[in-house]
């Protein structure tokens, strides 16, 4: 069977499987079907290392008894119907194991959102030269800046998704999607010593990857790491460029806004609707309809229609994250963000994986934080002392909102001057806290996995030095 | 049935093949707050195929069809693919030769998962839970997982190994949230070996949970510690995050060949001579038990660093070749679906001849520290990585408790300044994201040396 073949073989045999479920005594039912075509080519020290191509194809099951006891099975051993059959019967024979889930839900019957922008055929024709031929170009625009950078790694990715949701109350939905993805990274070593490393990179879904402009940026930021110094203990103003804020703070409003968080009780805004969370022209919404958007998509990953919700508007908080469960628990409308492609740093879904293996959870769509008027020379131009950071390390505790990040490229700016790279040192603080000391927003947003973010400039930020 | 992979139309056109077949169950099984959160059973399997064409170019092609056409249609993808970087590469990859071998392993396993039902599978996590919620009411939430992954696993080449091997390893993980007010306090414990049920005979579920629930509770009370450079004591549960991040990444030779922070040093002193570092895929029990790697190379306890001296770094055939080194059979794939990396197996720390009191007596103002959040480090050693909770130590004695922070600097630098190491080596578990995932064991001691605090506490 060919891959056509395949998927229909096996969407229909989930439909099947589903009837036979509910024969079972299974109250609510689901199968969520996922296959990928991927082309991928990596690169390591200046040199084009490996092709490869990855199919897969896989499908899971929530099956729910009446009492609400929910159970998932996968495989992506799917070559007869009798072992899709099974699969499906093994999320029923543990959901009869669990516990009820109090609120459990499946979305109901609805139209899918049309979403432009998440299909391109040229993607689908692209041949393993045309990433072949990416990758070098990514290699030689990064190494032709300065002729003390490396290139030390880095990945082009084409893919073909397809993906659909049944389930027993009526939700039978499809889509193709497809993914380009470039990036780059590498360092430089002057007068003997080197630099961290600094990436740039696009994630797109059409096939117009642009690697000459990945690659200079790239090799710009490596060199403007040559002249580092450490810095002394101070607190100041903080620029955090986007890739800076896709981690850590995107992070934390994440795990104030995910529905399943609100509903254990586990949110530092779980009571604080309409009230003041942020500063005053910071705006925030998960915008799963974004044209092209890399996480867009026309529905979730339960089959619920995708959607624009506002989360944050100047400063106040408006909105939670919901999928069907947590929207039924809590009495509130599903904005749609059932994921099977949650980020996080929980062990057991780093080892079981994404996509078909992962039952869904609450998780943005693109997170986006809206753009602010003023340039990044401007957001530097009025720091009297602080940093501008590019990238750090390190992750925010749940909860609590705490941060402590290792600085990774990040420059020391004194009365409105960027005046040398900074060698070591961390910030730390209260991304709760850093929220609310905002006071410019850049004209710079940049697209990550979950999230479109600009340049924020936050006061009163506790530097450690490497002094 | 992989094997026939190597007798298709295409193979011909290859210098080397290597074909891996794979099926993998998964239980999981977590109780969030009482109940049964995820109750999740997953099998998975298929095949890949990776080529070495014109000695220049690997190709890897893998799908999760593993019928006989599906093995002959990855190497001819394989193939095609290797070739279409080949036409412009000038450079030859080098291969260390590998022994050739056929063999068939099983890891020990005293008391199979399979052979437990699910009821029983289910108690696990429920003990653990218990164990955390009768700890005290403060208690906000208590999470306990069990994951078992069972693999059946099958490698062929063209040069003529044969190796077939099946393990399965046991996790038991426990996060817990403590609440007073408006203060949350986050703990986690782990257990993790390569066997079966065996693993709870020393340490109960229900003793891990309370384990973990006690610590929080204590931190509710605890102040933020603070920022600076402190000279301190590492438990073995950090210590295994620092070396498996900060020292043990620069030594695999991919990232040391990128320029890495341990250059090339090799035969010259890099860190304290009170520090001795090897890679050992053998040590039964450990996470990383793996016998033969994904090339057909058999595990090595392999020296890195010696009382302080650069030996070797971790290999895999290519980067052998490149570095005229021995294969150290390090080159290991999540699953089939994945090419091989540079990996760590059991990373280790010989022990020293200090006593945790010993290293504590000695420090004037520090902090002795303990338990990890995860972490990341760069080729250059240069790390940050959180720990959930620390004691101060004055004038040589243990002091009030403080929460956790993140740890940074640069791990070379930090090595250096080594001055004790405890007697005990522990072995944990541990995991790795180096562009795909992997489960891996630590064997480490307690250290004691100088590292930056990044807390936001006073003294």
């Amino acid at each position: 069977m060919n891959f056509e073949s395949n998927w229909a073989f096996l969407a229909d045999s989930a439909r099947r499987t589903l009837r036979r479920l509910g024969k079972m005594g299974a109250g609510q039912a689901e199968a969520y079907i996922l296959a990928t075509r991927t082309i991928e080519t990596s690169i390591r020290n200046s040199t084009v290392l490996t092709e490869s191509a990855i199919e897969d194809m896989g499908l899971s099951f929530r099956a729910a008894t009446r009492d609400s006891r929910v159970g998932f099975a996968c495989t992506n051993i799917v070559d007869n119907e009798q072992r899709i059959a099974d699969t499906g019967e093994k999320a029923l024979s543990v959901a009869r194991l669990s516990a009820p889930v109090p609120g459990f839900a499946l979305p109901d019957k609805q139209k899918a959102t049309h979403v432009e922008g998440l299909f391109d055929k040229a993607v689908v024709m692209a041949g393993v030269e045309d990433a072949v031929d990416i990758a070098r170009r990514l290699i030689e625009s990064t190494e032709v800046v300065d002729n003390r950078v490396c290139a030390r790694g880095g990945q082009v990715l084409l893919a073909y998704i397809r993906k659909g949701v049944v389930n027993s109350l009526g939700v039978d939905v499809e889509t193709e999607e497809t993914q380009a993805i470039g990036f780059v990274y590498g360092n430089g070593v002057n007068e003997g010593k080197p630099t961290p490393s600094c990436a740039d990179g696009e994630l797109l879904r059409s096939f117009s990857l642009e690697p000459e402009k990945i690659g200079q940026a790239t090799g710009r930021m490596i060199i403007g790491l040559f002249d580092s110094k450490p810095i002394e203990n101070f607190v100041g103003s903080v620029v955090f460029e986007p890739e800076a804020i896709s981690y850590q703070l995107c992070d934390a409003i994440l795990g104030a806004v995910k529905g399943e968080v609100v509903a254990a009780g586990g949110s530092p805004w779980a009571d604080k609707t309409d009230q003041t969370v942020a500063s005053a022209d910071f705006t925030v919404y998960d915008d799963a309809i974004l044209k092209g958007g890399f996480a867009s998509r026309a529905f979730d990953d339960e089959g619920h229609p995708s959607q624009r919700t506002t989360l944050i508007s100047k400063g106040q908080l408006k909105s939670f994250l919901h999928d069907a469960t947590t929207a039924n628990t809590l009495k509130t409308e599903n904005t749609g963000n059932a994921s099977r492609f949650a980020g996080g740093m929980e062990m057991t879904k780093m080892i079981i994986g994404n996509g078909y293996k992962a039952k869904p959870e609450v998780y943005p769509s693109n997170l986006v934080i809206q753009l602010g008027n003023k340039s990044k020379e401007k957001l530097i131009s009025e720091v009297d002392r602080g940093l501008l950071v590019g990238s750090m390390a390190g992750f925010v505790q749940a909860g609590s909102g705490l941060i402590s990040a290792q600085l990774g490229r990040a420059h020391y700016i004194q009365h409105g001057e960027i005046k040398h790279s900074v060698k070591g040192g961390m910030v730390s603080g209260v991304a709760f806290d850093w929220l609310r000391q905002i006071s410019a927003i850049g004209n710079d947003a940049k697209q990550y996995f979950n999230s479109v973010v600009p340049s924020l400039r936050v006061e009163k930020v506790k530097v450690v030095g490497s002094n | 049935m992989i094997e026939r992979g190597l007798e298709s139309k295409n193979a011909s056109k290859a210098d080397l093949i290597q074909i891996r077949g794979q099926r993998r169950t998964i239980t999981l099984c977590t109780i969030l707050n009482g109940t049964v959160e995820t109750f999740s059973h997953i099998t998975l399997g298929g095949i890949s195929a990776r080529t070495l064409v014109e000695g220049k170019s690997w190709g890897f092609s893998s799908t999760n069809n593993s019928k006989k056409d599906d093995v002959e249609c990855a190497v001819t993808n394989a193939v095609k693919l290797a070739k279409a970087s080949a036409r412009s590469e000038a450079k030859k990859i080098a291969l260390e030769p590998a022994k050739l071998e056929s063999v068939k392993l099983s890891a020990p396993c005293r008391k199979p998962v399979e052979k437990a039902s699910l009821e029983d599978i289910k108690l696990v996590p429920i003990e653990a839970y218990r164990g955390a919620s009768e700890a005290s009411s403060k208690i906000a939430s208590a999470k306990a997982s069990f994951l078992s992954i069972h693999d059946q696993k099958w490698f062929v080449s063209s040069e003529g190994s044969r190796i077939s091997q099946e393990s399965t390893r046991v996790q038991l993980f426990v996060d817990i949230v403590a609440k007073d007010g408006e203060t949350y306090c986050p703990s986690s414990e782990s257990l993790g070996h390569t066997g079966g049920l065996e693993l709870f005979d020393e340490t109960s579920p229900t003793v891990l949970g309370k384990r973990a629930a006690d610590k929080a509770i204590k931190l509710l009370t605890a102040k933020a510690p603070p920022s600076g450079n402190y000279r301190v004591v590492l438990h073995p549960t950090i210590c295994a995050t620092l070396l498996h991040e900060a020292i043990g990444h620069p030594l695999e030779a991919d990232l040391a060949m990128e320029g890495g922070g341990f250059g090339n040093y090799v035969d010259k002193p890099v860190m304290s001579n009170l520090i001795t570092i090897y890679d050992d895929g053998s040590v039964k029990g450990g996470l990383g038990f793996l016998p033969y790697d994904d090339e057909g190379v058999k595990s090595n306890h392999t020296i890195l660093v010696e009382k302080g001296m650069l030996r070797s770094f971790m290999h895999d055939r290519t980067s052998a070749a490149n570095m005229k080194a021995p294969p150290t059979g390090n080159a290991h794939a999540w699953d089939y679906s994945v090419e091989p990396l540079i990996r760590q197996t059991n990373i280790g720390i010989e022990p020293g001849n200090s006593t945790i009191e010993e290293m504590v007596e000695d420090i004037e103002e520090g902090l002795f520290i303990e338990g990890t959040f995860g972490g990341q480090a760069d080729a250059n050693a240069d790390f940050t990585f959180g720990f959930q909770n620390a004691y101060w130590v004055r004038k040589g004695r243990m002091a009030e408790m403080t929460r956790g922070a993140n740890l940074s600097g640069n791990a070379i630098s930090v090595f250096k300044t080594i001055d004790a190491v405890s007697k005990d080596a522990v072995l944990r578990p541990g995991a790795c994201g180096k562009g795909q995932f992997a489960i891996q064991g630590r064997i480490v001691p307690a250290i004691r040396c100088e590292i930056t605090v990044g807390g936001t506490g006073g003294t």
